[in-house]
């Protein structure tokens, strides 16, 4: 394991697999770990990193308490200063983060995959500021007060604000646009908006729902 | 450095309140034991910003004004959202500990709002001071920096800007707190510089040249403070966040606040201040909604005109 400045705090960045070949950046869901990607590593012929979000881990909680997708692409991009260029599969918050990260970053990021998951679910066509604190009145108090319990719990409980999406589609689809190689898997199952949207971008395919034969389809993509 | 300015009273206590896991620095005016009233400043201010409006509100109240994290006397966070202080709001309510009015000026208006919307139960009366967010464009500032491109082009600004930019300790600094002072007018050229450096002396620290060397990581130095001189208390990445977020987005939720809003501005055209028909379509969003209008002031009515903004808060609050 190694430990990366991102920002003013830490994050850990695992290696889950040595190898030669394309390497792989996994990102996990919220409330998940690098860990969640163990088994399915052994899928990839290349060098497996597997990242822990701020707040989740063996990474640093934010201080302060300050969590979003952006935030976490920060995370991701500096684990992708350390890989090197590199495909990303992420699932739930960390598949809206790859999608994030390949818009942003397309000159590093040579495909990614996105996998169902925790995280930025729901949603809606219209964006409305409050939904990353769909959180009133006593279970606002009850977030704060967990969030300052000893011991803590596995992962940041400030980490709700990640788990509806607030953006609006198009704001998912403009990172689609921007990205090299998009590849969705799809079990036939609705997906929240944003997923829709970016699914719309002329770069993006479908990939099997079974997280191993995706990421088959992801090593294809690339060789 | 003895600083004073006409009408400025300094607060009587300070403490610190545990917010996220952060101290936020908090002053008091005013009778510990009458009913609590929490100000809020804007971007770029600071608790002492109040000075001058505090007094008069605590002739009725104990008056607590926060500073906000990365601003003034409190910590800096590792990073930033609009939740997280939004919460350090609510944070602060509770360790009140019963209902307090809650007034709010700029980004702490909207702030003071937001933390109704999440703790009505610590919220007595909201008066949100031209805190009613940008125009979709953003506030057209002259000799502001405005970032351009697409929003994946912007992520990446912002990636690389975190990459190196995180610890700076601050901004270039200013030779005096005279110069300090002027550099703000140029933003705020409605105050006074006599206002201003009233402001600055209690806003703005003293650094040495050894004091602000980047920490090791960042290798950019451009605006880094690099010879001695006076830089506000504020934290250069609060400036520098990212997200998805767009004005149009602030007001629909405030149909679900549980109490009554004082909406307050000025009838001078100002720069931060947020004009008609935006001002409008927002405020129809609050179920319980009152107006008031400073005439002969701009967006920092409370510090223009002091006593007139006091009755309008005063009148309000008295009929809770």
């Amino acid at each position: 394991m190694k430990r990366l400045a991102s920002g003013r705090s830490e994050v850990a960045l695992h290696e889950l697999r040595a190898g030669a070949g394309p390497t792989l950046l996994a990102l996990h869901a919220l409330g998940g770990s690098s860990r969640d990607f163990v088994a399915l590593a052994a899928h990839w012929p290349g060098r497996v990193l597997g990242l822990d979000f701020a707040g989740h881990g063996d990474s640093a909680w934010t201080r302060g308490g300050s969590y979003s997708a952006e935030l976490h692409a920060a995370d991701a991009d500096t684990a992708l200063l350390e890989a090197g260029d590199a495909c990303i599969a992420g699932a739930g918050l960390g598949a809206y983060v790859a999608l994030l990260v390949a818009g942003a970053r397309p000159a590093h990021v040579r495909a990614a995959l996105l996998l169902p998951g925790r995280g930025l679910d729901g949603g809606g066509a219209a964006p409305r500021h409050d939904q990353a604190l769909e959180i009133r009145n006593a279970e606002a108090l009850r977030m704060l007060d967990a969030a300052a319990a000893r011991p803590r719990p596995a992962f940041d409980p400030m980490l709700r604000a990640c788990e509806t999406d607030p953006r609006p589609p198009d704001y998912a689809r403009a990172f689609a646009d921007g990205a090299r190689r998009l590849l969705f898997a799809e079990d036939g199952r609705a997906r929240p908006p944003w997923w829709e949207a970016a699914r719309g971008a002329s770069c993006a395919e479908t990939a099997p729902a079974d997280p191993a034969g995706a990421l088959q389809r992801l090593l294809e993509a690339v060789r | 450095m003895d600083v004073s300015y006409p009408g400025a009273v300094a607060p009587a206590r300070e403490r610190f309140v545990e917010s996220l896991g952060l101290r936020l620095h908090v002053v008091e005016w005013g009778d510990a034991a009458a009913t609590p009233l929490l100000l809020t400043h804007g971007f770029y201010d600071h608790a002492r910003s109040f000075d001058t409006f505090a007094p008069l509100l605590a002739r009725d109240y104990r008056v607590l004004a926060l500073d906000s994290r990365g601003h003034g006397d409190s910590d800096w966070p590792d990073a930033y959202s609009w939740l997280s202080d939004v919460l350090d709001v609510v944070n602060v309510l509770r360790e009140i500990g019963r209902p307090a009015h809650v007034v709010g000026h700029s980004r702490g208006g909207g702030l003071a709002t937001d933390a109704a919307l999440l703790f009505p139960a610590g919220v007595r009366r909201l008066v949100n001071m031209d805190g009613f967010g940008p125009p979709p464009e953003g506030f057209q500032a002259a000799g502001m920096r405005r970032y351009q491109g697409t929003v994946p082009e912007l992520l990446a600004a912002f990636l690389d800007w975190r990459r190196t930019n995180v610890s700076r300790r601050s901004f270039r600094p200013s030779p005096s707190l005279d110069d300090l002072a002027a550099r703000r007018r140029q933003q705020n050229p409605r105050l006074t510089q006599e206002w201003l450096r009233y402001f600055a002396a209690r806003g703005a620290r003293e650094v040495e040249a050894e004091e602000v060397q980047a920490a090791p990581g960042a290798t950019r130095s451009e605006g880094e403070a690099r010879a001695k001189g006076w830089v506000w208390k504020v934290d250069p990445y609060a400036a520098r966040g990212f997200g998805p977020w767009r004005p149009e987005w602030i007001a629909p939720a405030w149909r679900g606040l549980a109490v009554p809003m004082l909406a307050v501005w000025g009838d001078q055209p100002d720069t931060w201040g947020l004009p008609d028909p935006w001002r409008s379509e927002r405020l129809a969003y609050a179920p319980v909604l009152e107006t008031a209008v400073v005439a002969g002031a701009g967006h920092f009515m409370h510090i223009e005109k002091p006593a007139e903004t006091a009755a309008f808060v005063l009148d309000f609050l008295g009929r809770a």
